[in-house]
């Protein structure tokens, strides 16, 4: 605390000798003079004084008959001095202070979290299509208009929230997870009128459970796909077995069908591989805004290379993100080389794709139960084919026709 | 006087001197000094004259008041 309210006044160090320098620090003490840190060096003292008191010094050391001499100036009334010389770093401080604070009052970074079905360049290009982009004031963003133009651009968010956080936009948004269940509001729709199941491809049932309607095929029927499977017009009889008139409803039934599924694909005995040669450049490089400054400036002659750039954003104090990159370059060379596939690695091959084939029948709920693989070779093609017996559940609703009562049965 | 409870040293006119260990030493009520060198300074104190004998004596203070002594302190004497 005193340190600090001494830097602020200012003091200095002195070098005291003469005849009796104990009388100099005498008269200071009577004159209320605060001296600290004196030392004896043998011939001379020093000491420090505060900025002020030294001003009354003359006359103590004209009675004395001792010397003073300033041997170091400190505080802050010397900073002011000492940047009165420096004019130009002066004013680079004052430059970069002005600049920083300009800098601050634009928008840099955009970031846009919690979209899954809108993809960030849709959002991106939509953002600049109403005028919000990178490099924009941050006075010239409206907040609440941005939140309402998103919700009536898209459908899917029912919620925004964006915030200006240093020099960054950050958009946060909430999708409607429930999109995927469409065919439920269609269901609903036909429930007025009925629906049917019919079969969504050629197979055998081995399995029917039927909640509701009435059921149209019976375990081991071969059905082609557009089959109805069960029926969801109810007939009323009268009493001599004429149809009295028809109820509708929305057929709902479990039903289990045996079918199968075909794969091919082909591949060619030859391909190229890349062979690289070992030989490599690498180059740094400054990006800002658009513009690339790279060192060194020469290109490399390579026929064929690979490049690999790894760039990095300037950042200051976390938030005040620059349109300014540092960047590494580094271009490999190949050479392409004629390979043929061995059977080995053909097999291999084709077995991953089997593999992804199986998983994305499976992601739909198709169960496989059995499959016949051929893997042919004819004038340098190898070619595929994989037979998969599967069973799945199936039925698909349909609207009915309203079926005509036959004549003379009504009323 | 002893009656009265009055501090002594406003009355005779007494020096304090706290010593803290062999390194610090705070003095009051004294009237200057005498003389001052790295192993020996002398205090002109109301009554007295005040030595104190040691290795690297610094004033780390002065004032017309109080005044602190840093070093290493071998003696104080009383002349």
């Amino acid at each position: 605390m005193l340190q600090a309210i001494r830097y602020w006044r200012g003091y200095l160090s002195i070098k005291v000798w003469g005849f009796s320098a104990e009388r100099f620090i005498n008269l200071c003490g009577n004159r209320n003079i605060v001296l600290w840190d004196i030392k004896n060096h043998g011939d001379y003292y020093t000491m420090c004084i505060s900025l002020k008191s030294f001003y009354q010094l003359k006359s103590i050391t004209r009675k004395t008959g001792t010397r003073v001499v300033i041997t170091g100036r400190y505080g802050l009334p010397f900073l002011s001095l000492r940047i009165k010389k420096r004019k130009i770093f002066a004013a680079g401080l004052v430059g970069s202070l002005v600049f920083w604070i300009w800098m601050a009052g634009f928008i840099w970074n955009i970031e846009i979290q919690g979209n899954h079905y809108v993809t960030d360049d849709v959002f991106l290009d939509f953002l600049s299509e109403s005028g919000i982009e990178a490099g924009m004031k941050k006075k010239e963003v409206n907040i609440e208009e941005l939140e309402k133009a998103i919700r009536n651009e898209y459908n899917l968010v029912t919620w925004t929230s964006a915030q200006i956080n240093g020099t960054r936009l950050i958009i946060q948004v909430k999708e409607n997870d429930l999109i995927q269940e469409t065919p439920k509001d269609t269901l609903l729709k036909t429930e007025q009128e009925g629906s049917n199941l019919v079969a969504g491809k050629d197979g055998t049932v081995i399995g029917i459970i039927t909640r509701s309607g009435i059921p149209k095929v019976s375990e081991g029927a071969e059905v082609k796909k557009g089959d109805v499977l069960v029926e969801g017009c109810i007939p009323i009889y009268n009493e001599d077995t004429t149809v009295r008139h028809y109820e509708y409803c929305t057929a709902d039934a479990d039903v289990l069908l045996r079918c199968r599924y075909q794969m091919t694909d082909q591949l060619n005995e030859t391909y190229e591989k890349k062979v690289y040669t070992g030989r490599e450049v690498r180059r740094r490089y400054l990006l800002i805004g658009s513009r690339k400054i790279q060192f060194p400036i020469f290109g490399n002659g390579y026929e064929a290379f690979d490049v690999l750039d790894e760039k990095e954003r300037l950042t200051l104090f976390g938030g005040y993100e620059l349109p300014v990159y540092f960047g590494k370059i580094s271009k490999r060379e190949y050479v392409k080389e004629k390979r043929i596939y061995s059977k080995d690695e053909i097999k291999e091959k084709f077995e991953g794709k089997v593999q992804k084939f199986i998983q994305s029948l499976e992601e739909k709920g198709v169960q496989i139960t059995g499959k016949d693989v051929t893997i042919k070779r004819n004038k340098g093609v190898w070619s595929l084919q994989v037979d998969f017996t599967a069973e799945e559940n199936t039925g698909t609703p349909q609207k009915i026709e309203q079926k005509p009562l036959e004549d003379g049965q009504e009323e | 006087m002893e009656s009265l409870k009055l501090p002594k040293d406003s009355l005779l006119g007494a020096s304090i001197i706290t010593v803290t260990g062999n390194t610090d030493i705070f003095v009051e009520n004294y009237k200057g000094i005498l003389e001052y060198s790295n192993e020996l300074i002398l205090l002109q104190g109301r009554n007295c004259k005040i030595e104190l004998k040691g290795k690297r004596l610094n004033i780390a203070y002065y004032t017309n008041e109080d005044m602190k002594i840093c070093g290493c302190i071998d003696s104080v004497r009383f002349l």
